[in-house]
């Protein structure tokens, strides 16, 4: 039963990230291949601060939030100055930057060899979570809080704005919003719970080190919000369960590890491709990337 | 103003231009292609910052004002282009027009939920009250707010997206080529359209390569050519001007 909920448990910390990458790709338009740069950024700072303080958890992750949301001006800074392709290529190259700074700046994050006995998250300060039933709850508790604040976002007044960015940024601009903000705004958010997900998945594996946050992960993210459907909230969890559960799956048709591994890969890309040509708004999704 | 090509070669474009629109009026700016009319638009709207000269709104100088904020201080815009904005329903088109941005910001709607739910109330209000004004009452968009924007035709989306700017509460409207690609039929719709913002009050610069309907319409024109306004005065004078005739309509 441990193992049908740790892959609940990891099923919800992607269903956090497929949602964040939404708010930025899905509505926004803006094409950000960084968000487990993010993820990354979110899983130090908080494994700093579980390591450092005895912090309620809420305080971290507020801490977390905030700083990890604060690095994402740099993003957002870019999309202001580039569009389109080049805004793409700026993305890549800030994800490429994470993972190297956390690879080589060894004294602060220890590179290669990560950071192992990350402590858990302590409720109130007080009851520190341990073992895979508490961190169960907590993680249903929190993908629940969090795929409720997506899907206001999704049908409030700021929600509509940003769909009305990503069908015509120049109209918005001439009906008196202020792009930018909302773009950033976005940026922000997303990478806030991108963050968060990030600190849970440090404190519940006890380690982290820079290979879970490379720039393949955050095409793994994407390819996710691609197949599930971009613009509403449905996609984005339907994403997160087609690529967490598929490996699962293939487990039980007794396939060595070397081949299922392989065999993965190739049905994720076998699905974007079916997906981008049959239906480009993804399998439950709302809107098309321009 | 002038433009740079990717061969380092530079044009003017706009060189002093001068131009004085009436309150309340209805302007047509006319002129050849590439003369420099949606580039002057864009300098009004914000959009084009790269340029020499003032732009003065009811005595306030615009100069170098990002664009959303000259929306904010009472100028609408219709693209060339403009339509409805995809993914989106006509209703949410019609609210986002809206001048009032009370619940816009993430979570302010969750937080001042009866505030923000008043504030959505008005505007779909005062959306179903523009329809009413414009397409009569009973009018089949009333039963078609919540459709998509792809559920209208061309036309329609662009007498709707004419209808939305009086949701803005803008004084100054620019209209670039509202009859562009649309349907005759459409076109009356447009003129009513365009004069029912006059009775409101609403000043209207206009984009046209319609003659017809710039006669019909306009109560002054505008003849830019060569990056200045040429001739400027009654529709009627300008377009039968010998010379406008010559070398802008080829008669």
């Amino acid at each position: 039963m441990e193992y049908v909920f740790h892959i609940i448990i990891m099923l919800n910390i992607y269903i956090m990230l497929v949602l964040s990458a939404n708010l930025t790709i899905g509505m926004a338009n803006l094409l950000t291949m960084c968000q487990a740069a993010f993820y990354g950024i979110g899983a130090y700072i908080g494994t700093y601060f579980l390591m450092q303080f005895s912090l309620p958890f809420l305080v971290i992750a507020g801490l977390v939030m905030l700083f990890t949301g604060l690095f994402s001006c740099l993003v957002s800074f870019a999309s202001v100055r580039l569009k389109g392709d080049y805004f793409v290529i700026a993305t890549m190259g800030f994800q490429l930057i994470v993972y190297t700074v956390l690879y080589n700046w060894t004294d602060v994050t220890r590179g290669p060899y990560g950071i192992p006995g990350i402590p858990g998250i302590k409720l109130g300060g007080m009851y520190e979570l341990s073992g895979v039933y508490e961190y169960l709850f907590m993680s249903l508790a929190l993908v629940g809080v969090v795929v409720f604040l997506f899907h206001h976002l999704v049908v409030s007044p700021f929600g509509r704005t940003l769909n009305a960015i990503r069908a015509d940024e120049l109209t918005v601009k001439a009906m008196g919003r202020n792009t930018v903000l909302f773009k950033s705004i976005a940026f922000f958010l997303s990478a806030a719970v991108a963050g968060l997900a990030g600190v849970i998945y440090a404190s519940y594996v006890s380690y982290i080190d820079p290979t879970s946050f490379t720039l393949d992960e955050s095409i793994f993210i994407i390819s996710a919000l691609f197949i599930g459907g971009i613009g509403n909230t449905k996609g984005p969890i339907l994403g997160a369960l087609f690529v967490v559960l598929l490996p699962e799956l293939l487990r039980f048709v007794g396939l060595p590890d070397s081949i299922a591994a392989n065999l993965r890969q190739i049905i994720y890309g076998l699905a974007l491709i079916l997906v981008m040509y049959y239906r480009p708004q993804g399998i439950w999704g709302k809107a098309i990337l321009k | 103003m002038s433009f740079t090509n990717a061969q380092k070669e530079t044009f003017d474009l706009l060189r002093g231009v001068n131009l004085d629109v009436e309150k309340g009026k209805i302007t047509a700016l006319v002129g050849g292609n590439g003369t420099g009319k949606t580039t002057l638009f864009n300098i009004i709207s914000g959009f084009e910052k790269d340029y020499t000269g003032d732009v003065v709104f009811e005595g306030n100088n615009f100069n170098h004002i990002p664009a959303h904020r000259i929306s904010l201080m009472g100028i609408g815009r219709l693209f060339q282009d403009g339509q409805l904005l995809s993914g989106l329903t006509l209703m949410e088109n019609m609210k986002l027009a809206s001048d009032d941005k009370t619940g816009e910001m993430p979570f302010s709607s969750l937080l001042w939920r009866k505030r923000s739910k008043a504030a959505e109330a008005v505007k779909e209000q005062q959306a179903k009250d523009i329809l009413v004004r414009i397409f009569g009452e009973g009018n089949k968009y009333l039963n078609m707010l919540n459709q998509d924007a792809s559920a209208f035709s061309y036309g329609e989306q662009r007498i709707l997206s004419l209808a939305r700017l009086l949701m803005g509460g803008d004084r100054l409207l620019l209209l670039d080529e509202p009859t562009s690609g649309v349907n005759p039929v459409y076109i009356d719709t447009i003129e009513q359209i365009i004069r029912e913002m006059v009775v409101e009050g609403l000043t209207v610069l206009l984009i046209e390569h319609n003659m017809h309907f710039v006669r019909r319409v306009a109560d002054i024109c505008a003849y830019l050519d060569d990056g200045i306004i040429a001739k400027l005065g009654p529709t009627a004078e300008v377009l039968d001007d010998k010379n406008v005739r010559n070398s802008y309509l080829g008669l």
